[in-house]
């Protein structure tokens, strides 16, 4: 496998040296230590960033997307994927689409619209840091980094919250998985090393800290 | 001395804690604050005033003893009044020269004649004295010494989330905040003290019973799930939409609250009256807190001074616990019979009715009080000094009115009217999901504002959908007012202090009226009153009060000076907080760091200024750039750029509208370059459009407009209801150009995409792989070599790189910087929007004739430049050039240029130009200066003068022909 491409995050993980694995020919971190599941229930930032992602907007995306199969969520929610992974609503006629590591939703919708230019669809490229944070200080993290209130959130009906986090443009969702409410985090990727920094400082203090991906996704402990 | 045990002490007697003070040890409990520890250790003397040195002791002990204030080490004006106990700790008081006790500034206060009301203003007023009393001022003034080392803290900060904040948990705010609760609202209560209960803890009247139902209301408070106690928390101000800060020890926490209740109660106000600061004066709730609180002796043998119920109170609270209460002083005329009045009578103690305190006679060695001496006064305030009594007694207790905290309700916006019954301020119309309760709205009698306090909690939870059922409380007017109209005492002698954070006595009011100062805001400036660091909580009531007798008004015609956040003071580090500041990187950012890069931010990302090379200075590593890009081989990354995308039939119509050129005309697979002009016709940003489809359009704008422009052809979209849309993929790709004449032998074996100038002429832009890598490619020359900017999503960046890299080793290729790339464009003539053009530049000033098409139906920023083509121009951008040779001082940015003694321009880029071997720039001048060959002069800082010559731009390759090349298909 050619690993070309290279997360936002690739280089301040590197700095804490973990276990590499790889994803959609990125490197990803598996593994920083053995700490990486106490870390998780605690506090866990982990770097999703090499999931394929890919958007669209504009007047036509909403029947265009139903004329492929894909469920429309309503506006600031988000819904899974038939084939894994999700489609986040982030407006009335704009949508993010995010596979999961042997999902193909994604990939296939960018194909179709690097060929097909359909009316009143506009595709988006998606290069953006991604985020999960994990554990039962996430809350903590988040009252510390957001003025926005989480806790009001129910996640089982999957929102999603446009907002800003630490000064940054972000998109939040809640994530209800067997371990507790996760949430997941994406912003623009030239933004990814300073929210990186920033929030693994808090989350130190929060005893906390980065985990690979072993023990949220490639091991079954997908959202 | 301690008292015996007391329930609700807040002291811990099992838990010993030792400490010293000025060089001395001593002992307190766990749970003291280090005043009452002292206090308990029969310590009078806890600080110096701020101007006249005069010795302090306990005044409120409520957070406002500033004349106690502290200094351990780097902590510095720690509130000793309320600042818990902790073992080993070394405190001393601030503002002394030498010690506490025998400080040399002493002497200051037998100065005060000469340090009259305004004193800084008048000796400043001298321009020749100004060193001198600057110096003096600057030695003397000034609260505790600050130890630069001092590390710095890094606090967090919280936001916070309730439908009802409740500050203050007395006995209204905890009515309150159980009344909001119980109707459904999750309610959160903030208290500045270290418990909660409020004055009812403490004002008991020597019962229990008023301690017992604070203690039942709090445990049912504590014990409500819907309800977050948080105490030692100041709610430090109040902002819009309910927003407030609430300030704990560790951190500064943002609450935003759905509606607010104030059940912040009212500072309890001194008694003006000759040696009123005396240690062992104090007012009444300072001592009721140190008995009830610390279990400390206030005093041994005291005379209250009342004109209130509290003051009855107070006195009972005295005598219960073993303190000789040698006489109570009501300023008021002979009382209604009252229960309180005759238990004050059953303990024994002589109530003298229409009487004030004249005078504090001075213990011995002058830090205590000997006496109280006691005059008749009258129903206008004026005390009979010829008739005169002298109560031996070791402490004044004074009780005589209070001051509603209602800073918090101020800065809220709600509207206060003074309320000649209860001789206060109150709410007379409270902003919307604001509510008040207590005695910030009145209210003192102890059932009515478990019963006000009801009211507002359910008030403001039926604000945020929590409805009642049941009927609201009916609140009762008060019975007689809480505050003396006029507790302020003349004295020959003066000394009657009415600010004693500032030292400020009647005397300098009344000075202050006369010499012209009689309204608050000014009085407030002259005098200083409330501008310590209490900000007037025990002064501005009676400073208001002094200043309506003394211009004949009514307080309320006199107002209150304005409130501003914070409430109390706010520890720097809480305010900083953790820094907060986005900063953005290209994804090449570590390739940069790698390669030895000096970065610089531009806007609000970091790029590389230079790159260093061992053993070269800055200058050498800068030109060793430029003469890379000029003769083989740089790359630069312009990820920073803006990078916008619009799809859509009207995509050509919208390009046309924002842009000053056309664009409905180019072909598909050319570029073009695109000036932008705000609707008055100055310049705002420029880049380049690339046609990438019939209805599709590729475009970029500089590092600095990428957020705002964006977002303001967004708002252009919706406005004008185009049939297109815009995509941002400023960092979603990634951008390097690569330029020099050898950039088509580097680019070429990375790509199948035929080179050739034929093929891909200057200004071209296609769709192609390089590395294997999905990339735009544009013929761009901004630096004005042969230049191909590659943009490709930003995670393929790193690879990209390095596949160029890789393949320039064999042609010397180099990274270049900023200051390159600004170096190599001035060498071509190309300008900088924002650096060569300023907030008033139309592309006429500018030298962009050739790009703006007038003839258009419409673009933005058309109509002002028709208008203004009908004016002469002002001034124009053009080169020009040094003498050849030429080794003076060399002129900078901004320097003017002068012509027969008149600015003619200025100059807007210069530097050393390696391929002109001469200093070359860019300046605006006069048109009639800007003429080929003219002369100008140009003035450098020191004033002398540098004569250049104006040049036509470009000046490196005036015909482009770098730029068109390479003739045939470039061998891979």
């Amino acid at each position: 496998m050619s690993l070309i491409r290279k997360s936002p995050l690739h280089d301040v993980a590197a700095a804490l040296q973990p276990e590499w694995g790889a994803i959609n020919d990125m490197p990803v971190a598996l593994q920083f230590d053995h700490g990486d599941g106490q870390r998780m229930a605690t506090l866990g930032i982990a770097d999703l960033s090499g999931l394929w992602r890919h958007g669209l907007k504009g007047p036509g995306s909403i029947a265009w997307l139903e004329a492929q199969g894909i469920v429309i969520p309503a506006v600031n929610s988000w819904a899974e994927l038939a084939e894994g992974g999700l489609i986040a609503r982030l407006g009335r006629t704009e949508f993010m689409l995010e596979d999961e590591p042997n999902g193909t939703t994604a990939r296939r919708v960018q194909s179709l619209l690097a060929v097909e230019r359909p009316y009143g669809v506009y595709p988006v490229l998606h290069q953006d840091a991604a985020l999960m944070l994990t554990g039962t200080a996430v809350q903590r993290l988040l009252r510390q980094t957001c003025s926005f209130n989480f806790m009001a959130l129910d996640a089982a009906t999957q929102p999603l919250v446009l907002t800003t986090m630490v000064g940054v443009a972000v998109t939040v969702l809640p994530v209800a998985t067997a371990d507790g409410v996760h949430s997941r985090i994406w912003c623009d990727g030239t933004y990814g090393e300073y929210l990186w920094h920033t929030l693994l400082d808090i989350a130190h203090e929060l005893d906390g800290g980065a985990v690979g991906l072993n023990y949220l996704i490639l091991e079954g402990k997908s959202q | 001395m301690r008292l015996k045990a007391i329930p609700g002490e807040w002291i811990d007697r099992s838990s010993e804690v030792e400490f010293s003070f000025e060089g001395h040890a001593y002992r307190g409990y766990r749970g003291d604050v280090i005043s009452s520890a002292l206090w308990a250790a029969d310590v009078r003397l806890l600080g110096r005033s701020f101007k006249y040195h005069r010795p302090r002791g306990i005044l409120s002990l409520a957070n406002h003893d500033i004349n106690a204030l502290m200094q351990a080490g780097q902590r510095l004006n720690v509130r000793a009044d309320v600042e818990p106990l902790a073992a080993g700790q070394q405190w001393r008081a601030v503002n002394t020269f030498g010690n506490l006790q025998r400080d040399s500034g002493r002497w200051l206060n037998h100065l005060a004649k000469f340090l009259p009301v305004g004193f800084y203003y008048k000796a400043f007023h001298t321009k020749a004295l100004f060193p001198l009393w600057e110096r003096l001022f600057r030695r003397l003034t000034g609260l505790g010494k600050l130890d630069f080392d001092t590390p710095h803290l890094r606090t967090p900060k919280d936001y916070d989330f309730c439908d009802v904040l409740v500050i203050g948990a007395g006995p209204s705010g905890l009515s309150a905040a159980l009344a909001a609760a119980d109707a459904g609202a999750e309610v959160v209560i903030v208290d500045e003290n270290a418990r909660a209960g409020g004055s009812a803890a403490y004002q008991r009247g020597g019962k229990a019973e008023r301690y017992q139902r604070v203690n039942e209301l709090l445990n049912s408070v504590v014990r409500h799930p819907r309800i977050r106690l948080l105490t030692s928390t100041t709610a430090a101000g109040y902002y819009a939409d309910h927003w407030v800060p609430l300030v704990d020890e560790q951190k500064m926490t943002k609450m935003r609250a759905k509606s607010v209740v104030a059940a912040t109660g009212a500072f309890e106000q001194p008694a003006v009256f000759h040696n009123n600061d005396l240690p062992g004066v104090m007012l009444a709730s300072a001592a009721q807190r140190l008995i009830y609180r610390y279990a400390v002796q206030p005093m041994q043998n005291a005379v209250v001074l009342a004109a209130n119920a509290d003051g009855y109170r107070a006195a009972l609270d005295l005598a219960v616990n073993g303190i000789k209460v040698a006489a109570l002083v009501d300023l008021r005329g002979k009382q209604a019979p009252s229960r309180l009045a005759d238990a004050v009578q059953a303990c024994g103690i002589n109530i003298f009715h229409a009487h004030c305190v004249l005078e504090a006679e001075a213990s011995a060695d002058g830090n205590g009080v000997a006496a109280a001496i006691i005059a008749p006064f009258d129903a206008e305030g004026n005390a009979d000094a010829a008739s005169t009594l002298r109560i031996p007694c070791d402490g004044i207790v004074m009780s005589v009115g209070w001051a509603p905290t209602a800073n918090l309700l101020y800065q809220a916006g709600t509207q206060m009217q003074f309320s000649d019954a209860v001789q206060q301020f109150i709410p007379a119309q409270l902003p919307d999901g604001v509510f008040a309760c207590g005695r910030v709205n009145g209210i003192y009698d102890i059932t009515q504002k478990y019963s006000d306090g009801e009211r507002a909690g359910r008030d403001a939870a039926a604000y945020v959908g929590y409805e009642s059922a049941t009927t609201l409380p009916q609140i009762a007017a008060e019975t007689e007012s809480p505050s003396h109209a006029w507790p302020v005492v003349a004295h020959p002698k003066g000394k009657n202090f009415v600010d004693f954070d500032e030292d400020l006595q009647l005397k300098d009011f009344e000075n202050a009226v006369q010499e012209g100062f009689d309204n608050i805001e000014l009085l407030k400036r002259y005098t200083t009153v409330g501008m310590g660091p209490s900000q007037g909580k025990h002064s501005n009531m009676n400073a208001l009060r002094i200043l309506a007798r003394l211009t004949h008004k009514s307080p309320g015609q006199v107002g209150t000076t304005t409130a501003r956040p914070f409430f109390h003071p706010v520890p720097l580090s809480h305010l900083a907080g953790r820094g907060f500041s986005p900063e953005r990187l290209t994804p090449l950012h570590h390739r940069h760091q790698q390669l030895g890069a000096v970065f610089m931010p531009a806007g609000i990302w970091q790029r590389p200024e230079y790159y260093a090379q061992p053993g070269q200075s800055r200058t050498d590593c800068i030109r060793g750039e430029v003469a890379a890009v000029r003769h083989q081989i740089g790359i630069i990354d312009v990820g920073t750029l803006g990078k916008i995308e619009i799809y859509g039939p009207d995509a050509a119509e919208f390009l046309e509208r924002v842009y000053i050129s056309r664009y409905a005309n180019l072909k598909i697979g050319m570029t073009r370059y695109a000036v932008m002009c705000d609707e008055s016709g100055v310049i705002i940003d420029d880049g380049v459009v690339g046609r990438l489809g019939e209805q599709h359009f590729y475009f970029t704008t500089t590092t600095s407009g990428a957020a705002p422009i964006y977002r303001e052809l967004t708002r252009l979209n919706t406005l004008w209801q185009l049939d297109c849309g815009l995509v941002n993929l400023t960092g979603a790709m990634a951008a390097v150009n690569l330029a020099g004449p050898k950039a088509a032998e580097v680019l070429a074996p990375l790509t199948e995409l035929n080179l050739a100038l034929t093929e891909f002429p200057y200004m071209a832009i296609r769709e192609t792989e390089v590395a294997g890598i999905p990339a735009r490619l544009m013929r761009v020359g901004f630096v004005g070599e042969l230049g191909y900017e590659i943009h490709v999503p930003a995670t393929y960046a790193d690879a990209l790189w390095q596949a160029l890299w890789q393949s320039g080793q064999a042609h010397g290729i180099r990274a270049f910087g900023v200051e390159a790339q600004r170096l190599l464009r001035l060498e071509k003539g190309h300008i900088i929007i924002g650096q060569d053009t300023d907030g008033l530049t139309t592309p006429l000033q500018a030298g962009l004739n050739w790009a703006l098409k007038m003839d258009k139906p419409f673009f933005i920023g058309q109509r002002s430049l028709q208008i203004v083509a009908q004016q002469p121009l002002q001034q124009k951008l053009t080169g020009f050039v040094l003498a050849a040779g030429y080794s003076g001082t060399v002129p900078q940015e901004c320097h003017l240029i002068i012509e027969q003694g008149d600015i003619a321009g200025r100059i807007t880029s210069i530097a050393w130009s390696p391929s002109l071997q001469r200093h070359i720039g860019l300046a605006f001048v006069r048109p009639d200066l800007a003429v080929e060959n003219g002369a100008i002069a140009i003035r450098l800082s020191d004033g002398s003068m540098v004569n250049a010559r104006i040049q036509p731009t470009p000046f490196y390759d005036p015909k482009h022909s770098r730029q068109h090349y390479p003739a045939q298909e470039v061998a891979a």
